[in-house]
This record gives structure tokens, sequence and C-alpha cells, in this order.
């Protein structure tokens, strides 16, 4: 059973955030013309034609309600377990663990899929995430954040630009690299675990299949088209492979 | 009695046609077998399942064919759920923990495969009662929604947000109500509705359009799962072996009116606005408990018990459907999943809805539910082995999975920012026990209370009595009202003292 004082204490500091973001956008709604709103052009002085008031009716509930939240936590004793540093109750390696798969995604999502070839990165991510979660030791979790993060700043650093995402760069390489390390260390270092030994084959086949199954099967829009491998397959596709069944 | 035999003659032919069209069986297949698969795995869910196939359908296939997809998911993953539950006393998915009750019990006692194959049966038998529910229900109730206006839509849909986050609910009330209003919050963002106001895009040309639905339901449902359950102890563990699975007729017909029963209140409770399958399967196995003969025995491994959630869980999709195709207002978190592939092919719920596309989802329920049963019957073993993956092997093939299925919708590369931020968010609520359903059902209504809210001020001159003048809009008010009231502590108090007894 969680501690009910704990998550109060949370409740605290959310409330007071929950109001913070309340009275921000209360004041950014004050933007929204209120009485002197356009109506196909024709200038309005009523109050109900704006864009503003359900938007006011939404933070000023939520501003009602982010301060009962904030009187409950006052009153369940959250606050005063907050303010005197007993903490909220997340333990260390919760917040390592948190973290790490934090770090993971966000570099997957901000600087890998954007710039780096799909197949590539998402091996990278999949073995990234196997070895670092499966047995749930704090090392490997770090470790597998490391690889991640560094193959992210690289993309990150060298290719910040959007007007440099759909070039080829040498990005796909670098955490291509990053991939075959952190798999051959994996191997060598954890052989016994099935889940290190199907990793690379999953890591491989699943980001391959599925890419393959959007472009090719379901027609859509995949990820970073010119990357290292899916220049390469899309280019066999028209290229190679749809001659022969097109004839 | 002749609407009716127009309405059965109308689902048949659709039926024979779908029946009828090969293309059909292998999205059917593939879709239900997907679907259980994602209900047996804890940590994914039948939302997640509808969405990520949302992801990969878009707009590039025929909607009837998507549809046979997101529909046979549904149901797959509704009654997947109640393998873990049943072999595991792990829900696989919410709407499955009031399965495990019973379940569990029954196979530490060693039924275990008649507990699968009891719930096989009511799941079909109570899919089909709400898809009948959905077949008459849907008609009656858009004759009605054509003399629904702009002050009822609002109300109705600010009472689906307040109910999600009333019931959904763990912790306080009011974090179902704050959960609530960020997804209304999320939704006036981009160009209001009726001036084309901008708000709250902060000079970024991708927040014009608002928040995209499909992202937000991924980012929503599954980066919690992920950040979650990448942990050691996720790891499920071995399966175990059940025996027999094939129930006896005789048996089932024995426990029909638990199944019937059931089945009706899930359908009830699925066509409330915004309220999930979990909560028709809880409510039905507390009817279940008060009136069953063996009502003392519910929780200890009671056939009924199991029967009373299953049945409900299942029956409550054909519920669910019932307001989002006359309405748009989705009865549950999967239905909302649902929206937005109707919504990203340009179909628009309502009263001016094809006739034939209701009868096609009727129709393709049906099979989906026939489907389910002879995979639950026949090749339960499967799934049952299913049940030995673990979590850190399953997610991080999910996280691509999304990852694609996000980017794919439209947005490209932004959606997928969009999809992790509110996966963050989604993560940290969780952790605080905020419920994610009512954000996610705030973000889908939010556009449609805004813009029913404003021309209803409109086309009143501002006043504001047009919202309890009316017949139906002055009982939806009063539904809001109390609602809110009966949440409030004053008001418990003085119920619990007016209660016999209670003083």
């Amino acid at each position: 059973m969680e501690d009910k004082t704990a998550l109060r204490a949370r409740d605290f500091w959310t409330s007071l955030i929950l109001i913070a973001l309340s009275v921000f956008f209360l004041w950014r709604t004050t933007h929204i013309p209120f009485f002197d709103t356009q109506t196909a052009g024709v200038a309005s002085g009523d109050w109900f034609n704006s864009a503003a008031v359900v938007p006011y009716g939404i933070f000023g509930l939520m501003l009602l309600c982010s301060l009962g939240l904030l009187a409950i936590s006052i009153k369940d004793g959250g606050a005063e377990r907050a303010l005197h540093g007993a903490g909220v109750g997340w333990e260390r390696n919760e917040i390592v663990r948190m973290g790490s798969i934090a770090i993971i995604l966000f570099f997957y999502i901000f600087a890998l899929v954007p710039r780096v070839d799909f197949v590539i990165c998402s091996a990278l991510l999949i073995s990234a995430l196997v070895y670092g979660f499966h047995d749930g030791h704090r090392d490997r979790m770090k470790i597998a954040a490391a690889v991640v993060a560094a193959a992210g700043l690289y993309a990150l650093v060298m290719n910040f630009p959007q007007s440099q995402w759909a070039k080829p760069h040498d990005d796909d390489w670098v955490t291509l690299a990053l991939w075959a390390g952190l798999t051959i260390y994996t191997l060598l270092r954890h052989r016994s675990e099935y889940a290190i030994r199907i990793a690379p084959w999953m890591a491989v086949l699943v980001p391959l299949v599925l890419v393959l199954a959007m472009a090719f099967g379901f027609r859509q829009n995949v990820p970073n088209r010119a990357g290292l491998l899916f220049s390469q397959i899309e280019y066999h596709y028209y290229v190679t492979l749809k001659p022969m069944w097109s004839k | 009695m002749e609407f009716f035999f127009a309405q059965v003659s109308g689902f048949w032919d659709a039926l024979v046609h779908l029946a009828s069209d090969p293309i059909t069986y292998p999205y059917l297949i593939a879709s239900v077998f997907l679907g259980i698969i994602f209900g047996a795995l804890p940590g994914l869910t039948a939302t997640l399942a509808v969405t990520i196939l949302t992801g990969f359908f878009g707009n590039k296939f025929p909607l009837e064919q998507s549809l046979i997809a997101l529909i046979g998911a549904y149901v797959g993953a509704i009654y997947g759920g109640s393998y873990p539950s049943i072999l595991l006393n792990i829900p696989g998915t919410a709407a499955s923990a009031a399965t495990a009750m019973d379940g569990h019990p029954l196979a530490k006692k060693g039924r275990g495969g008649e507990a699968l194959g009891m719930t096989t049966t009511s799941s079909f038998i109570g899919t089909l009662i709400g898809t009948s529910f959905l077949l008459v229900f849907v008609w009656l109730l858009l004759m009605i929604s054509k003399n629904i206006a702009s002050p009822e839509k609002a109300l109705l849909a600010l009472f689906g947000i307040l109910l999600s986050g009333t019931l959904m609910s763990k912790d306080l009330v009011l974090k179902g109500w704050i959960s609530g209003l960020i997804g209304l919050a999320m939704a006036m963002v981009g160009l209001d509705p009726i001036l084309s106001e901008t708000r709250y895009t902060f000079g970024w040309s991708y927040l014009m359009s608002g928040f995209q639905v499909v992202p937000v339901l991924m980012g929503a449902f599954a980066v919690p799962q992920i950040m979650d359950g990448m942990r050691a102890a996720g790891s499920v563990g071995q399966a175990v072996d059940v025996g027999k699975i094939v129930p006896r007729v005789g048996t089932v017909m024995k426990r029909f009116p638990t199944i019937a029963r059931s089945g009706v209140i899930g359908t009830g409770v699925g066509a409330l606005p915004g309220v999930g399958e979990d909560v028709a399967g809880w409510v039905s196995y507390g009817v279940g408990k008060a009136v069953c003969k063996d009502g003392d025995q519910f929780g200890k491994g009671s056939i009924n018990g199991l029967l009373s959630a299953e049945a409900a869980n299942n029956a409550a999709i054909g519920g669910a459907l019932i307001p989002l195709l006359v309405l748009g207002i989705p009865g549950s978190p999967p239905a909302a999943a649902l929206l937005g592939a109707l919504k990203i092919n340009n179909v628009i719920p309502g009263p001016t809805i094809d006739p034939q596309l209701i009868l096609h989802v009727v129709a393709i329920l049906v099979m989906a539910a026939a489907t389910m049963a002879i995979m639950g019957l026949l090749t339960a073993r499967v799934f049952i082995n299913v049940l030995r993956i673990p979590q850190t092997i399953f997610l991080p093939v999910v996280m691509v999975l999304t990852t694609i299925g996000s980017f794919s919708v439209g947005g490209g590369i932004n959606d997928l920012y969009l999809m992790l931020c509110v996966g963050f968010v989604a993560y940290a609520m969780g952790k605080m026990h905020y419920p994610i359903a009512p954000l996610v059902i705030g973000v889908i209504l939010g556009p449609l209370f805004d813009e029913t809210f404003r021309r209803s001020l409109y086309l009143s001159d501002g006043d504001l009595s047009t919202f309890w003048t009316r017949p139906g809009a002055a009982i939806l008010l009063a539904l809001n009202v109390a609602l809110v009231l009966s949440q409030m502590p004053v008001v418990k108090r003085t119920f619990r003292r007016l209660k016999p007894g209670g003083i």
C-alpha cells in the first residue's frame, strides 16, 4: 500500500505547478480578443462571440480545482512532509530506472528518428532497452542510456538544423557502430541470458519488417527515407525489383 | 415491429456481404489474433491495439477494411485480457481486472481450462448482446439526436468528461476532473472552430491545426506503459497447464441468465460517455454478487462471478459504440481511438452518418465475436504460451511500433514530439494517481464542447438560460450539476446521515 502522506506531498507540489500553469494560461488567454472580436471581418463587442470564452472557463476551473487539491494536501499533511524534506516517496532505484528510460526515449525521438536511418536507430533502441532493463541492474541501465545518448548527441550536434535531416550523414554510421559495439559487448559479457541472445535478431528484424510493411505494404510515410539502409532498400525496390513484375 | 424487421434485414444483408468477401477473413483473423495477444500481454491495452492499427491503416486503405481490423483488434483485446487474469492473477487489461477475482481462484483449484472456456463463451455472448443493443438503439437514438441541438451537445460532452473523471479516479475525484480539464485545455490549442482565432500556438505553425488525436492517444497509453513496464519484475514467467477448455453446452445454458444479465449491464455502462469496459466489469460483478445465489462465494472461485465480469466487459464494446456513432462521443478509450480512425477518414459520426456504415460495423462486431470464440476455444494454448514473454522483450518492440505508427498518421516528426511529451506528462500523472482516460476524452470532446457551447451562446445572443429552458438541455444540466454535487464532501456526509441506520 502506497504511503498516503507521500502521495499528498506529491499532490502539494503538483497543485502548485497546476496553479502556476492555470494563472499563466489565464494571462495568455487575455491575448485572445474578448470584447473586440472580429466575426467575418466585422467588429463585434459581444463577449459571447469570443474564442476566449471557453478557455477562460477551463483555466478558471482548473485554478479552482488546483486550489482544492492544495487545500486537501495541506489538510492531510502532504505540505508538511514536502516542506520538511522527507521526500515525495520515490526510491533512488526507481529514479535511476525512470531517468534512464526517459533519456533513451528522449534521444530516440528528438535526435535519432529525425536524423538517422529508422532501422539502425530502432535497432539501437531495442538492444539498449533489452540490455538495460531486462535484469534490473542499475549499472546496465546507465550504460544503455549512455550509449543511446551518445548516438543522439552526435546526431543532434552534427546535424541540428531541419534542413540537414533528409540528407545522408555519418551519424548513420556512428549509430550503427554504437549498436554493433553494444551488441558485441552484451553478447560477450551476458551470453547466458536468453534475452541478450535474441535481442540482436529482434533489433534488426522488427524495425526492418515494420519499415518494409509500412512503406511498401501499407503505403504509409516512414521516417528518414534518405537513411543509410532505407535509401538502398527503396532504390533497389523501384530500380531492381519492381521492373521484374511490372513488365 | 416493422422497424425492427427492417433493421434485422439490413443487418443480414451487411453480414452476408461481409462474409462473402474473401478479403474479410485475413483482416479479421490477423486483427483478432493481434488483439488477443495485446490483451494477453500485461502492459498492452485494447486502446493501444486500436491506436497502433489506426496509425498503420491511416487513410490509405478503404474504411470498410480498416474498420474490420480495428474492431477485430478491439474485440480480441478486451477478451484477451482474461488470460493473464485467470492464469496468473495479473489483469492483462483494466477491463479484465474483475475477472481475476474469481478466475484465478478457479485456476488454482485446477479449473483453469473450464474458466477459460466459460470466459470465451460468455465474452462471445456478451459481445452479441452489446451488438444487438447497438443495432436497435443506435437507430432510435439517431432519430432522437436529430432534435439535439448545440446546448444539449455541449452539456453531453461536458457530462462525458465529468463522468469519466469521476468514475476513473482511484484517488481523489478532483484529480479525475483536473485530468479532464487538462484534456479540454489541450483541445483549445490551434485555430478556434468558429472564428479561426489562433489560441496558444506560441508562433509554431504545427500547432495551428491543434493536437492530433492519434499521437495524443499513443503518448497517453503507450509511453507510460513502456516506462512503467521496463523493469525486471515485469517478467510474467511460466504458463500453466489448464486441461480441457471447450465447455459443455448444458453448463453454458445453466449459466445463461447470469451471462444475459451481465451483457445488458455491460451494454448500459458502456453506453455512458467516456466510461470504459473496466467499469462495466466491476459494476456487473457488484450486481452479480448482490443478486446471485452464490454471491457469498464471489472472490473464492465462483463461475457466476467470472461470467458477471467477462460478459459485461465484452458487451460494453457494443454499448461504447452507441454514443460514438450517434453523437461522436466515445463510450470508452478504445472507442476514442476508433473515433480517431473515423476522423482521419473524414467520417463524421452523428445524425448524418451513412446508415450502411453502421450496419457494416454491426456485421463486423458479429464476425469478430465469432472469430474470437473460435480462436479462444481452439487455439487457447497459443495465447497461454504468449504469457511467457517478459515485458522487457515485447515493450521495446511496442515502442518501435508506436513510433512508426504515430509518424505515419500525417504530422510526421512533430507528431512524435507531441507523442513523447504527452507520454511523459501522462506517466507523471499516472504516478500521482491521475486517471489518463479523462484527459484523452477531454482532448477528443474538447472541440465539440467548444464549438457547441459557443454556438449556443451565439444563437441565444449570449443568454445563458438556453442551457436550462430547453427540456433536453435542462435534464443534462441537472445531471452535470448532480454529478458534481454528489462528490462534494458536505453532500456525501448529508446522504450518509440520511441513510437508514446512518444516524
